[in-house]
């Protein structure tokens, strides 16, 4: 393991290497502070630079991006009370407060020492996790990825929040639909090409990427009447003192390491990601407060900042380790960097720390300088990097959609892939109006293909019969997690309404 | 039966996962494919068929509470769809009138339909951005962009 440590170390400490990070997180945390915007934006608009590059730097490159988004987002959030993306949602509740107090130097400061922390303590487990889990998937078949990867869908739609399980099983499935557009990796039979040469290398992932997220952002934020650019809500921010007392670093000390543990769990478990890891963070941290702490959450408590800011660093680090050891993103910020190492020709899965370990180790080793880029750097430049938000929004969103349609050019040079991210914009904002999750049709589309392949390998292995997924024990306990996931939702709610039931017949 | 944005949404896909259905019967299958368990048809049936469920169940089950409605005002749209349009539009001249033409032309009119009415920023935000980015990638990146077909014929 230290041979591969070293691997990594070289590599991510190349000049070059350690460029990409600093780049990766300044672009990242400009990118983030956009209202609307967030870490799947940010990585899906760097992928076009990232083709131009190496494997390792591209994907370094991204990790910097994914990073710094993160820490832009938490950055709005205090400063305008607006969040970049849906993972710092929880950080508005206690950081805005905060900067109204005239304290946001201290709230920033704060919310970087948490995310070093968490990411640090993120890093720190993935470096002894990650080659752990890859070792034992080196004995995984077709018909345990088959399984994986359904566990992996079905895990994005459960956690997709109330109401939207079935809308995110659509979009699953409406992701997949799509993966099969264009010749069959298997027979070579075109479909759904309806005789469009365009149409027989299938839809690029680059595309449906910039299509769904970045370009459909920013036409959703111009439909709801707010532009990205905050120059005119965002005044010059007197950011005061950036320093913490001993008195609050013992404060917070606790929660920061039990956030960092408790997220990066979470960011592990496929689909549950930062979001859900800060919002648990900041309850936990809640209910664990003594009774004169609690009443401060909601109205500037340091605890209920440092939470969720430590928990979603930690989680996006813990995402990681599905998609680096078993090729299973754990979120779709992590689906995109898979479609990306796809691009590359590097498969992600338990034979990437073997095969390429120098990527699998310089993505692990980067994470950490990433978080070192942000405090040391980002920090105090907080105050000038949020100078650049003052370009006038009818300025700002062009140049953004230019970006998003001349990145998917300059890979084609082919114009009917503008065109094709015109009705894919089109579509995905159709889509956002009705309230579908647009996340899960992503990693439908990407696992799509890998998907179809494992599940013809194992039919054809068990001679056309699908007892692979009852006679394998493996296959057998992935599935049965599987199933436990996709019901465990409609069971709760069952259980809810008839002890509703139970209790109004009892009264 | 009221008709929600969930129950409208499930009938789209409802009629999306039919047509997909359909039209995998068109998929060519090589000979002897047929008695293969798997096939090039294979996938895109059960995609249909779990379309078709998945569909199904969002119109008939209980709605859930609907989030927050959109506010969209009907100005706001046509921006959208304006940008849309000028997009299109840009993906269709840039072979002929050529990368900074067409960039210019597109960065300035989407300044304009957004509000910017200033002559000086609507000239000086897109044709140097667009001389810039052009030198950029073709002098410093080498990358090839093809001339315009209309100045070159």
């Amino acid at each position: 393991m230290f041979e591969g440590v070293f691997t990594g170390l070289s590599t991510a400490l190349m000049p070059f290497n350690l460029m990409m990070v600093v780049l990766g997180c300044f672009a990242g945390t400009f990118i983030g502070m956009l209202p609307g915007l967030g870490p799947i934006s940010a990585v899906a608009l760097m992928i076009p630079i990232t083709y131009t590059l190496d494997p390792s730097s591209g994907i370094i490159l991204m990790a910097g991006v994914y990073y710094g988004a993160v820490f832009g987002g938490s950055t709005s959030s205090i400063l305008i009370n607006a969040p970049g993306c849906a993972s710092t949602l929880v950080t508005t509740f206690d950081g805005y407060p905060l900067a109204q107090k005239n304290q946001a130097g201290k709230a920033l400061a704060l919310a970087a020492y948490s995310s070093f922390c968490g990411g640090t303590v993120g890093a720190i487990i993935l470096i002894f996790a990650a080659p752990a889990l890859a070792s034992v998937s080196l004995s995984f078949q077709s018909s345990d990825y088959f399984a994986l990867m359904l566990l992996g869908l079905t895990s994005v739609a459960a956690f997709s929040g109330k109401g939207q399980v079935i809308k995110a099983m659509m979009m699953t499935v409406f992701g997949l639909m799509i993966a099969t557009v264009g010749n069959d990796v298997i027979t070579g039979a075109p479909r759904y090409t309806f005789g469009k040469m365009d149409l027989v290398d299938g839809i690029s992932f680059l595309l449906l990427a910039m299509a769904t997220f970045a370009l459909a952002e920013v036409m959703m934020t111009i439909m709801r009447g707010k532009m990205f650019s905050t120059s005119e809500t965002m005044q010059p921010v007197a950011l005061s003192s950036m320093k913490l007392s001993l008195d609050e670093v013992k404060e917070v000390a606790p929660t920061v390491a039990r956030s960092s543990v408790f997220g990066f769990i979470v960011g592990v478990l496929p689909g549950a990601g930062a979001t859900i890891a800060s919002f648990l963070a900041y309850g936990l941290e809640r209910n664990l407060a003594p009774e004169r702490l609690r009443k401060m959450f909601g109205k500037g408590a340091l605890r209920g900042l440092a939470a969720p800011e430590a928990a979603n660093n930690a989680a996006s680090t813990g995402s990681f380790v599905p998609l680096l050891t078993l090729g299973i993103p754990g979120s779709g910020t992590t689906a995109i960097m898979l479609g990306a190492l796809i691009a590359y020709g590097i498969q992600p899965g338990p034979r990437l720390y073997v095969d390429h370990p120098d990527v699998f180790w310089s993505v692990i080793i980067s994470m950490y300088f990433g978080n070192l880029v942000l405090l040391v750097l980002n920090l105090p430049l907080i105050p000038y990097i949020s100078r650049l938000l003052a370009i006038p929004a009818q300025i700002l969103n062009p140049l953004i959609i230019f970006f998003s349609i001349i990145g998917v050019y300059l890979v084609s040079f082919n114009t009917f892939d503008i065109q094709m991210m015109v009705f894919i914009t089109l579509l995905a904002v159709g889509l956002k109006m009705l309230d579908f999750p647009m996340a899960p049709m992503l990693l439908g589309f990407i696992l799509g293909g890998m998907l179809e392949k494992n599940l013809s390998r194992a039919l054809v292995v068990s001679d056309g019969s699908f007892d692979f997924l009852w006679n394998r024990p493996l296959t057998f306990s992935i599935m049965s997690v599987t199933l436990i996931i996709l019901l465990l939702p409609w069971i709760l709610n069952l259980g809810k309404q008839l002890g509703t039931k139970l209790l109004s017949a009892a009264d | 039966m009221s008709l929600t944005k969930d129950r409208f949404g499930g009938l789209l896909f409802l009629l999306l996962s039919i047509t997909y259905g359909y039209y995998a019967a068109d998929i060519p299958l090589l000979p002897g494919d047929k008695f293969e368990p798997f096939h090039a048809q294979t996938m895109p049936y059960w995609l249909s068929g779990l379309g078709v469920i998945f569909s199904i169940l969002l119109i008939v089950l209980k709605p859930a509470p609907t989030l927050e409605s959109e506010s969209i005002s009907n100005s706001n749209l046509v921006l959208m769809l304006g940008l849309m349009a000028f997009t299109f539009a840009f993906s269709v001249a840039l072979p002929w009138l050529g990368f900074p033409i067409t960039t210019s032309v597109f960065l300035a009119s989407s300044y304009w339909l957004l509000g910017e009415r200033r002559p000086k920023m609507l000239v000086f935000a897109s044709v140097p951005f667009a001389l810039v980015f052009w030198l950029l990638l073709t002098q410093v990146l080498d990358v090839y962009i093809a001339p315009a077909r209309l100045i070159f014929w």
